[in-house]
């Protein structure tokens, strides 16, 4: 991938975009093009580039929607790809237009298709014969159809194309140059999903409720379609503002355990005692919760929020104290810390009595009654709902302020637009316009969204962990010794005291994690129940690892594994032998392929420096960097296991 | 008190230590051969888990074919497939040069999906297989009678002490862990001694898994290994990474395990903290050793 600025695209570019296309092309003659409309049990009526419609549901009498101008825009589309196939072949100059034609071509059959189905709903909506239940069957069956991977395929090797082809033009190439840090996650994403795709192909049987046996070329198709809609269904919770805010909030503890693991990475820590800080962090936020006087009012929330951090930090601290007083290495103490805090757990909340040298003493902290659970929390600590506390209530029907969503447009804007100081204007005007529109509502339509004030605490944290990591000396320090400890120390910078400060700093972050499940009420009670997912803390070492470990990709991780998460379920209820585990085996595939690069060469993911490139081009006015800050995150990770010497080159900068 | 004692140690009690010495063993004793080569085995405790899976479903589904003759097909079905996931760990921390201990992690990962999917595919439910008519025998007198995995690992201790320290192929994976680069040298294929090494490992983290399976109960259920991947790692640093200190220190553990078994129905002490217990001594016999005597390219990838 060396960059030559000829004329052509380079040879490696054509390659991906050749490759890219040879697979969509041979997509859209083997998979269904599109799901005209979809069952409960996922059995779906099918439709193939050559206009063939496969009835897979029960209903053969079904009316399908009218495909007319889909059909010939969809055969536009292969025409294109197969046109930049050619020209990624010759390396032509052209190939990225045909393969922008390609993706437009797709999108709009996409976009032709959903309008029919559109008219297909509002046209039951609309009939009165229908019966209330036969209604909504035939509704949410039209609505739940749509493009399949015959379309989706072109329409990726379209951009892929395009960019590919694209990279010739210096301006392009510098553009994904720098976004070079996500080809690892990317790569790795798509492998997964490869290889859950041959999992779903195996495990699961082909719906076909229509009755009639299936041909060879029927069960391929229909088998196909399952992967597609096994993916779709992960993937579809952002596309609707309901389950986008449910995966908000399962993307929450992500967010926080995600932190506490990208924060111990970026100093060479390895944390993978995340569930027991959670554990912990649960634990002291129930303590206060609970038994602290309620005469504190709305310091009692402050209190039990500080004390989630403190009963974390001081799980964390441990491993830490232990590594640098005793070497003894953070791994193995962190797992062993998370049984002991999965036994104090149970302990508390496990039983109603418990014995002690022959005698039999009460257990103070269950509640009452036969569920493992504790006391519910006061009134004062818990942590309302998002919606409630955004809901300008006009009329007594749910309207969002839209606040929020302007301040963080102004932010975005204003940081864009200023250059001196643009971190603080933006932030000034997010407030001031924040505030002018707090009280303007927008009226939606959402089904009791449990999305909590922990998600801003949440947010706090990504802004902390940026702030501290590279704005401040004690960032410095804790970086320093994550790219070279010898060079640290050397430095003047006391290894032993910032190993134990990033440990309990990854603590806490993962101890905040209990306000979301105690305070929050994230588990359907605003008490510590037995039901705390703590595998979620196992869950943020493939979104540290995913994120890069900058505080931006652990959001994004997070997001993205509280999506799938959220799909999941929803995956669970339709397939009989696809269940949720096919979540988790995703998220272990995602960490398995960043652990090795994404199979990607070295040549790729650990180009020279960028200074060094630029020095080797004699000709070039090296361009200021658009964002030091940006260039700062993306410096290796440090070496975990071991201080390589050549990661001091980096340190030094 | 002294009843307490005598009620402790009884040859049930006996029997207890060394169901739970086992599984330590045998892990530990992969975790050896992993770590004397230079790659830092993590992964032992989803290895176990993938061994105590294939043990059990092979076991099952040839159950009607084979009769008695299953478990022994279900046993090298779970050195297999230990053996398998090792390889793509060891794909990963020597071809790749991934850090060893994320592939590690990844592959515990898995373990905690992969059985759930792969069960709900085959039986429709996601945490145990059903039950197997024919476990592996047991062979003993009176109340210590084990089945053939408890053998095999006090052999496994012999044979290991004896391959590494009596055999070209132990010094030439000693030497490896030391230094790779003096060990290629003297013409030693890193690579393919860390590749064996590591696959070893799986192995014998498969036969842990599968006694677990088959050879003390008779299904697998979810979370079989309850953490022994890790005891038996500590073990091994607790043993300093040597086949007799290995065997000290799984029994240390092992006993603390048995204990810990027998004093949570006691009224001494609230069970859910005696189950701490072996966790906590981890902690702190992990504290007297520190990684001192570790191989010294132990974590670091080769790079000739």
């Amino acid at each position: 991938m060396t960059p030559d600025f000829h004329s052509r695209p380079s040879g490696d570019a054509a390659r991906i975009a050749l490759i890219a296309c040879a697979v969509a092309a041979l997509g859209m003659l083997l998979l269904p093009l599109a799901t005209l409309g979809r069952g409960f049990s996922a059995d779906a009526v099918l439709l193939h580039l050559t206009g063939n419609v496969l009835n897979l549901t029960a209903n053969q009498q079904v009316p399908l929607p009218p495909t007319g101008a889909a059909l010939p825009l969809a055969w536009a589309a292969f025409a294109a790809l197969i046109a930049t196939l050619i020209g990624a072949w010759q390396r032509a100059r052209w190939f990225w237009i045909t393969g922008l034609l390609t993706f437009v071509l797709a999108t709009a059959t996409v976009v032709l298709l959903g309008a029919a189905l559109n008219e297909e709903t509002s046209r039951i909506a609309a009939d009165t014969t229908l019966r209330a239940g036969a209604k909504r069957q035939l509704r949410n069956f039209y609505a739940s159809g749509g493009m399949n991977m015959g379309l989706f395929l072109p329409a990726l090797a379209g951009l892929i194309a395009a960019g590919a082809g694209l990279t010739f033009q210096r301006r392009w190439w510098e553009t994904f140059n720098r976004m070079r840090g996500l080809l690892v996650p990317a790569s790795a994403i798509g492998l997964a999903v490869l290889v859950g795709a041959l999992v779903v192909l195996l495990v699961q049987p082909a719906v076909n409720q229509s009755g009639t046996p299936l041909s060879l070329w029927g069960g391929w198709l229909a088998k196909s379609d399952l992967v597609y809609f096994v993916y779709s269904t992960l993937f579809a919770p952002v596309t609707a503002l309901s389950p986008l805010l449910d995966s908000l909030k399962i993307a929450t503890p992500l967010i926080f355990t995600g932190l506490s693991v990208a924060f111990a990475f970026r100093t060479g820590l390895f944390n993978v005692g995340a569930p027991g800080q959670l554990t912990m962090g649960a634990i002291a936020a129930m303590l206060v919760g609970v038994y602290a006087p309620p005469s504190l009012g709305w310091g009692l929330l402050l209190l039990s929020v500080l004390a989630a951090a403190a009963g974390g930090a001081l799980w964390g601290a441990i491993p830490g104290v232990l590594k640098a007083r005793f070497g003894s290495s953070e791994v193995i103490n962190t797992i062993m810390l998370n049984y002991v805090a999965s036994a104090i757990f149970i302990f508390m909340i496990g039983s109603d009595t418990f014995p002690f040298l022959g005698r039999t003493y009460t257990q103070p902290f269950k509640a009452e009654g036969s569920n493992p659970q504790s006391e519910l929390l006061q009134p004062e600590a818990q942590l309302r709902p998002l919606l409630e506390v955004l809901n300008v209530g006009q009329n007594g029907t749910v309207a969002l302020s839209i606040g929020l969503l302007v301040a963080l447009a102004a932010f975005v804007i204003t940081r864009a637009l200023v250059r001196r100081n643009r971190t603080l204007i933006a932030l000034a005007a997010a407030l001031v316009l924040g505030a002018l529109t707090w009280r303007i509502g927008i009226p939606v339509s959402i089904t009791g969204s449990q999305l909590n004030g922990a998600f801003l605490i949440a947010l706090a944290c990504v802004v902390l962990f940026g702030t501290l990591m590279w704005r401040t000396a004690a960032g410095y320090a804790l970086r320093a010794v994550g790219l070279s400890p010898k060079a640290a120390e050397y430095g003047g910078i006391s290894v032993a005291r910032n190993t134990i400060l990033a440990m309990t700093i990854a603590g806490m972050f993962a101890g905040l994690a209990g306000t979301h499940y105690v305070n929050g009420g994230a588990l359907d009670e605003y008490r510590l129940k037995q039901n705390m997912p703590v595998n979620v803390g196992f869950d943020g070492i493939a979104v540290a690892l995913m994120g890069q470990s900058t505080p931006a990709g652990v959001v994004a991780a997070s997001v993205l594994f509280g999506t799938i998460d959220t799909g999941g379920v929803i995956a669970d209820q339709k397939l009989d032998k696809v269940n949720n585990d096919i979540v988790t085996v995703l998220k272990a595939l995602i960490v398995l392929f960043i652990a090795a690069g994404g199979f990607l060469s070295r040549r790729v993911t650990d180009p020279p420096p960028a200074a060094l490139a630029a020095a080797a081009r004699p000709e070039t006015t090296a361009p200021p960097s658009p964002s030091e800050a940006h260039l700062e995150r993306g410096t290796p990770l440090p070496n975990l296991t071991r201080a390589s010497e050549e990661n001091t080159r980096e340190g030094g900068q | 008190m002294e009843g307490l004692i005598a009620q402790i140690f009884t040859t049930a009690f006996l029997a207890t230590f060394i169901r739970s010495l086992v599984p330590l063993l045998l892990t530990a004793l992969g975790g050896l051969f992993s770590e004397r080569s230079g790659v830092v085995n993590i992964a032992l405790d989803g290895l176990i888990i993938f061994g105590a899976l294939a043990g059990a479903v092979v076991t099952q589904v040839l159950n009607p074919s084979l009769g008695a003759a299953a478990p022994w097909v279900g046993w090298l079905a779970g050195m297999l497939v230990g053996g398998l996931i090792a390889w793509i760990h060891a794909v990963l921390s020597i071809k790749y040069r991934a850090d060893q201990v994320i592939s590690g992690t990844a592959i515990n990962l898995l373990a905690t999906g992969v059985p759930a999917v792969l069960l709900t595919a085959l039986y429709g439910v996601s945490n145990e297989s059903p039950k197997v008519e024919n476990a592996l025998p047991l062979w003993g007198v009176g109340e210590l009678r084990f089945s053939p995995p408890v053998y095999f690992a006090f052999l496994a201790v012999a044979v290991t002490w004896y391959v590494m320290y009596r055999t070209p192929y132990g010094l030439r994976l000693r030497a490896t862990g030391e230094q790779p680069g003096a060990a290629a040298s003297m013409g030693v294929n890193v690579r393919r001694m860390r590749y064996s090494a590591v696959i070893l490992s799986g192995v014998l983290a498969g036969t842990a898994g599968v006694f677990l399976s088959i050879g003390n109960l008779d299904s697998y259920v979810r979370n079989i290994s309850a953490g022994s991947g890790f005891i038996a790692l500590a073990a091994l640093i607790f043993g300093q990474w040597r086949p007799l200190g290995v065997l000290g220190a799984t029994a240390l553990f092992g006993l603390l395990q048995a204990l810990s078994t027998y004093l949570g129905g006691s009224d001494l002490l609230p069970p859910a903290l005696v189950s701490a217990l072996p966790y906590l001594i981890t902690i702190l016999a992990l504290i007297f050793t520190g990684r001192s005597r570790a191989p010294k390219a132990l974590g670091t990838p080769y790079e000739g």
